[in-house]
């Protein structure tokens, strides 16, 4: 059963691109019914009991799927965002020429998703983790613009290093527990004394999944990739793609360091900067896409301090389990109607920045309804479903507030994250609000009677899609306390968290609170900085302006310097100081180096020298033999093995130090009058000098290499001969 | 039977060799023929020999002590069948690519003659058997790399020369003085170290010992002996260069194997600064190999150093002497060599097709060569190491291994150094991919041209596809290495 959910997709892959090279619309049909015929499984799979099957042997350690509450959850999201998706790409791909193998990958990736929350063990998680990295890829990439193709390079490269890196952890997890068997991972590691190489090992898989998930410092790829990803992709890579990164988190939290205050506090800082530092980005861009991929990250902060909320309060960390789950459950939905949505816009436009967008929703109730639910799902309003999971995430830091302040310690800090998390929740309502003026209220100064004779905007397809993902989220929230109540209690027995201690009322009014004051935040903010600060007024109409500084981006301030320039150039000269041998040539020149000087030291001795004469000329004599023979063999190896290489070409030594020195002091020689000496004269000698002396060195290097062979085969001569006098 | 099977494999190969090197003026189809014929049956053979027990029998003696003699294990049969069908692919795939070429007889008795060697390489069962087989492979496999007849190709194969005869003179030193103090030079699992006496000379048996292997790396590529690869496989024809690059440059990670495994047992040498020593070299070497290859614009010399690269993982599972990491330097010498083979084939398409020898030459070739290039990505994965692909499962075990030697600093900087080596394998193979599929919007599309015959394509696919499906089902495979590896332990 479990083998069908993943292979149906991926046979199924190879059939849709095979009709897909002649007929496109039996292609659409078919990847469309066999994404539905996946959901119609999962759902299955979901109601039925826990599963588990296995294969041994397979890549090595063989592969291992399960499902338990979380992932039957879990599964059902996937084959939703991916059916609705699907059946909006059948219009959105309808004007492209080369979506072929677009289609293969969305189903091979499909099948990969679903093995990476199946998985039963690390190792298998992590096999099906790189294959849905590498084919997603073509998605990224799928438009082959300048951007798309930046893009997906950073896309693949975080995906190889973060790989590799979990990689590594997964190599020292193996070695210090003996298993990656997720249900077994806690037991072992509870036995480990020595926690250091189990730290390490952790940071290493924290650092490949994290990156997938967009964790800051490694949250680069989300706001490049997701813009120019097709917006049906865009809504999987950010709904989905992202949250297999934090599954990844999720096991090594609640398996690995279970209740570890310390790696709590890890993921909540670096949970936070994210949050806090995604909703600035989003704040600030004024494209309607990289606004939400900066947001995925915000919200991705989010989770991350639920998580880090649990890592601290352990077994107490019910409320903080139920928000994570839920949050990652909510933004799934919140971005699959959202990309849809842009998806829906871009089709039509074939832009994306707000300025070119604007007034493009007016008067068109089945676009702006999903975009408003999505809005206020993830602004986190009263009644929808994003308010439940921000609220439980916000009770949980006060939880732990009270139970830090119950223990005695000092709970600044948790207080500082509280704040935080509220003013991210504001910022949040303020970049949605922003987005929603922008593309329903605001007119299009030019192009206003053009967007509203627009239509059919959508076809009926698409609409369905639309609507119907939309409606989900006021669903869920208005019966939050049995639907939501219901997924949390099947999902969260995968965090190892205990029961509620009390069954939350959402709509109390200290729960409200929060949300109340975020929203009030973000409205301030929206007034205060977005209609001001990052407006501008241009012939007369207000236009958006993106304030971020150009400069200030991390990708190519650091990583893409850093890997691209400064470690290839440091490592590579390393490698060919060893790869050209240049360490052997050195060390023969400084051997014959010290051979002459200690000969020189005993020549010059003057005392001796009239005793030795003697006996220095006989000896003399020897050499010269001996020093000729080896100057034969050294000419017959030149001519032959040791031949000179190609002479240096006139235009590099042309370019050479010293002959612009040459030219320079040509130049101050003739302005001062003397010309008459000839141009071109210091130039020409130091090219000469310059050329004389690489050639000389080049010959000695040669010979010196060539004597120091000779020394290895006197050695080996020496060893035979103690050997046989033995 | 199985004892004729033996000889057979030797004889099939030298004799179809040398009816091709006298009749080197044979007509193209009949040159043709007998090689692929030859190869054929060469591969049935192997084929058949994998089922039966081992066999063992002397063939001369030179003297009371000297003797030839072939023996089979475990380990050669890894050896056998990468020979076998590595050639038989290779070879097929020679038939298309030197079609236009001169002198094809020549290079195919060249081809066969090596082939001969190997497997008695590979068949040996003592360390004078193995070293004579060591040195025709030398010999015989040089003129593949001066094919060509240019001034380049001469030098190279001069090289080659020089660096594998010093090489085997290191070695032949570790020969001569292991005679002396061990009881006998037949390869047996645990060694044959007489131990008393050995305890008496142990820092010299330790020198000679690790020139010994230094030596045999010659031919894998070890540093710092590694100078000939990157200069002998770019100008070897294709075929040659994928056979020298994936299965020649085995026969010195089979003698090191013998040598530490078969003669002076892990028991020995485990703990010293012996093997510190030689982990450190390869993991040199990998890291090398891998940047030079990164640095590298021409292609088959961008091969060449993945070569250098790879063989050292090998090594490195080797020298780290544990189950696990022998067991992953195993597995990798399979992987490799069909997963290079596939490499170099891709690099002759390329260079037969298109005309192009570049990498940045080679932007948008996946709409002219689509089926060729998808070979080449996936064997490229497979060499990267992404999982479920071949190259994951070696990688796996190696660096399972190099954590359990218990060696400090080099435990944990192994698998680093693999993997910093497996991000610049990515580094250096798929940009050829991303922009042969990808090339970008202004790029203008080109025809899809001829991909060769299928004698040309069908050998890569098949490596391709085999690179992937021995991944996905190593199970079995890990299995019967691992409890091959274990008595030698």
């Amino acid at each position: 059963m479990l083998y069908g959910l993943l292979l149906f997709p991926m046979g199924m892959a190879f059939v849709v691109w095979l009709v897909g090279r002649s007929n496109q619309r039996a292609r659409n049909l078919l990847a469309a019914l066999t994404t539905v015929a996946e959901f119609g499984l999962t759902v299955w799979i979901a109601l039925a009991p826990d599963l588990s099957a296995g294969i041994d042997g397979v890549a090595g350690l063989g592969i291992h799927l399960e499902t338990d509450g979380f992932r039957r959850v879990y599964l059902v999201v996937i084959a939703f965002l991916w059916m609705m998706t699907t059946l909006l790409g059948n219009e959105y791909f309808s004007h492209y020429k080369t979506c072929n193998r677009y289609y293969f990958f969305n189903l091979m990736t499909l099948g990969a998703t679903i093995g990476v929350f199946v998985s039963a063990d690390l190792f298998t998680a992590l096999i099906f983790f790189e294959i849905m990295s590498f084919t997603s890829y073509p998605w990224v990439i799928q438009e082959e613009m300048e951007a798309a193709i930046r893009a997906a390079n950073t896309y693949l490269a975080v995906a190889v290093i973060g790989g590799l890196a979990a990689l590594m952890g997964l190599f020292l997890l193996w070695h210090t527990l003996g298993t990656t068997t997720i249900s077994a991972l806690y037991d072992a590691a509870k036995t480990v004394d020595n926690k250091a190489v189990l730290y390490v090992a952790g940071g290493c898989v924290l650092f490949g999944f994290g990156a997938k998930a967009g964790m800051f410092p490694l949250h680069i790829w989300l706001p490049k990739a997701h813009p120019v990803a097709p917006a049906p992709a865009s809504a999987l890579l950010s709904g989905l793609l992202t949250k297999s990164g934090v599954f990844g988190v999720l096991v090594l939290t609640c398996r690995v360091f279970y209740a570890d205050p310390a790696w709590g506090t890890v993921i909540l800082v670096l949970g936070t900067v994210t949050m806090v530092l995604g909703a600035l980005l989003a704040l600030f861009s004024i494209d309607l896409k990289r606004t939400l991929a900066c947001s995925s990250v915000s919200q991705i902060g989010f989770i991350l301090v639920g998580i880090g909320m649990m890592g601290l309060l352990g077994e107490s960390g019910a409320l903080a389990a139920r928000g994570t789950l839920l949050h990652m459950l909510n933004h799934s939905l919140f971005k699959l109607v959202l990309f849809m949505a842009a998806g829906v816009v871009y089709q039509n436009l074939h832009a994306l920045d707000l300025n070119d967008i604007r007034g493009f929703g007016r008067k068109k109730p089945l676009l702006l309804l999903p975009f408003l639910f999505g809005a206020l799902g993830i602004g986190g309003f009263p009644l929808f479903n994003g308010y439940v999971s921000k609220t439980l995430l916000h009770e949980s830091i006060v939880e732990g507030v009270a139970h830090l302040a119950a223990h005695g310690g000092n709970a600044f800090g948790l207080r500082a994250v509280e704040w935080l998390f509220l003013l991210s929740g504001g910022i949040t309502v303020a970049y949605m609000t922003k987005l929603f003026v922008a593309l329903f209220i605001e007119r299009h100064p030019t192009r206003q009677a053009e967007f509203d004779q627009k239509r059919p905007y959508m076809n009926g397809v698409s609409t369905f899609a639309l609507v119907a993902s939309a409606l989900v989220l006021p669903a869920l929230g208005l019966s939050a306390d049995w639907t939501m109540n219901g997924i949390a209690d099947i999902g969260t027995g995968f965090m190892r968290a205990g029961a509620l201690a009390h069954p939350v009322q959402y709509l109390a009014w200290s729960n409200l609170k929060g949300g109340l004051l975020s929203i009030a935040i973000g409205f301030a903010l929206y007034f205060g900085i977005v209609r001001t600060v990052l407006m501008q007024k241009q012939n007369g109409a207000a236009v958006y302006v993106n304030r971020w500084p150009k400069r200030l981006d991390l990708e190519e301030l650091l990583y893409r310097p850093l890997l691209t320039k400064w470690l290839p150039g440091i490592l590579g000269s390393i490698a060919a100081l060893f790869g050209e041998n240049r360490i052997t040539g050195l060390l023969a020149k400084g051997v014959l180096r010290g051979g002459m000087g200690i000969a020189a030291l005993f020549g010059k001795n003057r005392i001796t020298a009239p005793l030795a004469k003697g006996a220095l000329r006989g000896g003399m004599i020897a050499a010269h033999g001996l020093s000729d023979l080896l100057d034969a063999w050294i000419l017959l190896l030149r001519k032959t093995v040791y031949r000179d290489c190609r002479p240096e070409p006139e235009n590099t030594a042309m370019k050479s130090l010293p002959y612009r020195f040459g030219s320079l002091l040509d130049r101050i020689a003739i302005r001062h009058g003397r010309e008459e000496q000839g141009g071109r004269r210091f130039a020409e000698t130091a090219y000469r000098t310059r050329r004389t002396l690489r050639t000389t060195s080049r010959q000695i290097t040669g010979n010196l290499s060539f004597a120091l062979l000779m020394l290895v085969l006197a050695i080996c001569a020496v060893f035979v001969y103690t050997l046989f006098m033995r | 039977m199985n004892a004729v099977i033996l000889v057979c494999l030797l004889l099939v190969p030298t004799a179809a060799g040398i009816a091709l090197a006298l009749w080197n003026h044979a007509p193209k189809r009949i040159a043709d023929t007998v090689f692929v014929a030859a190869l054929s049956l060469e591969a049935l053979l192997t084929l058949a020999y994998l089922f039966l027990p081992d066999a063992a029998l002397r063939l001369f003696s030179m003297t009371d002590t000297l003797t030839v003699a072939l023996a089979t294990d475990g380990v050669s049969r890894i050896f056998l069948a990468v020979g076998a069908f590595g050639f038989l692919l290779a070879g097929v795939y020679a038939t298309r690519y030197m079609a236009h070429g001169t002198r094809q007889a020549s290079f195919y008795a060249f081809l066969l003659l090596s082939l001969a060697a190997l497997v008695g390489m590979d068949a040996s069962q003592n360390l004078i058997t193995m070293y004579l087989f060591f040195e025709c492979a030398t010999l015989l496999s040089m003129p593949l790399v001066l094919h060509d007849r240019t001034e380049e190709s001469i030098r190279a194969a001069m090289k080659y020369l020089f660096y594998s005869i010093g090489g085997a003179f290191l070695a032949l030193l570790a020969i001569f003085t292991l005679a002396s103090y061990t009881s006998s030079l037949d390869f047996a699992a645990g060694g044959t170290l007489d131990a008393a006496k050995a305890a008496a000379h142990r820092p010299l048996l330790e020198i000679v010992i690790f020139l010994g292997v230094i030596g045999f790396g010659a031919k894998a590529g070890l540093y710092p002996l590694h100078g000939w690869l990157p200069t002998a496989h770019p100008v070897a024809p294709a075929p040659a260069s994928a056979v020298l690059s994936a299965v020649i440059t085995k026969a010195g990670v089979l003698a090191i194997f013998r040598l530490i495994y078969g003669i002076v047992g892990a028991a020995f040498l485990r703990g010293t600064w012996v093997q510190i020593a030689w982990i450190a070299l390869a993991l040199l070497t990998v890291f090398m190999g891998s940047m030079m290859a990164y640095r590298e614009d021409v292609l088959k010399k961008r091969l060449a150093y993945s070569s250098v690269s790879q063989i050292s993982y090998i090594l490195t599972g080797l020298f780290c002497m544990t189950p696990e990491s022998v067991t992953g330097g195993l597995l990798h010498v399979i992987f490799h060599a069909c997963i290079k083979i596939c490499l170099f084939l891709f690099a002759g398409s390329v260079i037969v097709n298109l005309n192009k020898t570049r990498v940045s030459e080679l932007r948008g070739i996946g709409k002219q060569m689509p089926v060729t290039l998808w070979a080449f990505t996936i064997a490229a994965l497979g060499l990267i190491g992404i999982p479920p692909a071949a190259g994951f499962v070696s990688k796996w075990y190696l660096a399972i291994g190099a954590l359990d030697t218990g060696l400090p600093v080099l435990n944990w900087l192994a698998p680093v150094v693999l993997l910093v080596s497996a991000l610049l394998t990515a580094g250096y193979l798929l940009p050829i991919t991303i922009s042969g599929f990808f090339p970008g919007r202004d790029f203008a599309p080109l025809p899809r041209t001829d991909e060769g015959t299928p004698a040309m394509w069908l050998p890569i696919g098949i490596l391709s596809a085999f690179s992937l499906l021995i991944g996905i089902f190593a199970g079995p495979l890990v299995d019967w290495t691992m409890a091959l590896v274990r008595p030698l332990l």
